[in-house]
């Protein structure tokens, strides 16, 4: 194997393993699902950014005195696979929080976050909501949020006996409702205000 | 009581029944939540219009000749929510089906519709995602689909033990998976065919 310097030479039909994500050096920003390449878009929209940078202020808030990591994009999530000791996916969620220090290394967190957080974008959300989605649930992620900035809602999934159940949309005017970190308080509204 | 011709001659902060309802002949479009009025928008934007037209084609196709029924707003449905006043909630909602004929008259719908959809529209949606999420979550809806048209996708509510639990978000290159009518295949990208 040897050091990818432009993304180009990558084969989008081929399996890739994080042994070779290591060796990527181009500057586009890719995910790998299953081990093949999930280009991500440049960079993202200016409301996506407002969004996240409001959450991380609230969020970091909450965690500062709490035994947890708390990380923003970009941050390597490494995910295993069934029958599969090689690691073939890395994703970068917009946000995630790891309360089980052990699985965080210099180069990010192997193994599943508590939360994790994602900011739809409009050509981005098909991922966010159907391959992520599965991905997340299959390794047990115990919560997702799907942050949707046109309806200003937050929709929460919630693992229970393995499977992410949504809950009741969380809108403007409502506080955060997280049956993971309940004391966890936000004004939904003040997440979308620009 | 009287008949009403002119929208501003309501009080918004009064609490209204269905046989008030019935008197009202302006032309502007309401709902009445546990007998408050809600105006509803003036028109819905270009999306709503064509996602509207989408699902009811697909939704003719299907329940044409079947025992369900199906409806496209504006048609009224008196909602069973409890209270002194026996009807005090109405709503229009984009397209339900009803598969009880005895809930059915001449009116509209008295009861609760077994599906219920609303199409969401950026400036509205909190009309659906929270006040009617409640209201046919208690009203005993069994199954409540929200449809956004922005991300193109599709948010399923199945009322389980009188809570909704929602699927997985159904995005293009998928059939919709509803747990109310598992044998109905609808592909989510004709749901979106033209936004």
């Amino acid at each position: 194997m040897s050091i990818v310097t432009k993304f180009s030479d990558l084969d989008l039909t081929k399996q890739y393993t994080y042994a070779d994500y290591l060796l990527w050096q181009f500057s586009e920003r890719v995910e790998l699902i299953r081990g093949f390449i999930k280009k991500m878009s440049p960079a993202p929209s200016k409301t996506h950014q407002v969004i996240s940078r409001k959450l991380t202020r609230y969020i970091d808030r909450y965690f500062e005195h709490k035994p947890c990591g708390f990380f923003v994009a970009p941050f390597d999530v490494r995910l295993k696979s069934n029958n599969n000791h090689q690691i073939i996916t890395v994703v970068q969620p917009d946000l995630c929080i790891i309360c089980d220090l052990d699985k965080l290394d210099e180069r990010g967190c192997l193994g599943a976050p508590d939360l994790v957080i994602e900011i739809l974008s409009p050509g981005n959300s098909k991922n966010e909501m159907g391959e992520k989605f599965r991905l997340y649930e299959e390794n047990q992620v115990k919560e997702y949020w799907l942050v949707e900035p046109f309806e200003k809602t937050i929709f929460i999934y919630s693992l229970q006996n393995d499977k992410f159940i949504g809950l009741k949309p969380c809108i403007e005017g409502e506080q955060i409702a997280s049956p993971l970190f309940p004391e966890l308080n936000f004004e939904i509204e003040k997440i979308f205000e620009s | 009581m009287p008949i009403v011709t002119k929208f501003s001659d309501l009080d918004l902060t009064k609490q209204y029944t269905y046989a008030d309802y019935l008197l009202w002949q302006f032309s502007e479009r309401v709902e009445l939540i546990r007998g408050f009025i809600k105006k509803m928008s003036p028109a819905p934007s270009r999306f709503h219009q064509t996602v509207a037209q989408n699902l009811s084609g697909i939704f003719y196709t299907k329940f044409r000749n079947q025992q369900c029924k199906v409806y496209f707003a504006p048609f009224d449905v008196r909602l069973p929510i409890p209270s002194k006043n026996k009807e005090i909630t109405i709503v229009q909602p984009d397209l339900c089906v009803v598969c009880d004929e005895s809930k059915l008259d001449d009116s509209g719908c008295n009861g609760a519709p077994e599906l219920v959809i609303e199409i969401l529209s950026p400036n509205n949606s909190k009309h659906d995602l929270d006040t009617k999420f409640k209201l046919y979550e208690e009203a005993g809806v069994l199954e409540y689909w929200l449809v956004e048209p922005v991300e193109k996708m599709l948010l399923v509510y199945t009322l389980i033990n009188g809570n909704y639990i929602g699927l997985p978000p159904q995005t293009e290159g998928q059939n919709i998976q509803s747990r109310l009518f598992p044998l109905m295949e609808i592909a989510v990208t004709d749901v979106f065919e033209n936004v």
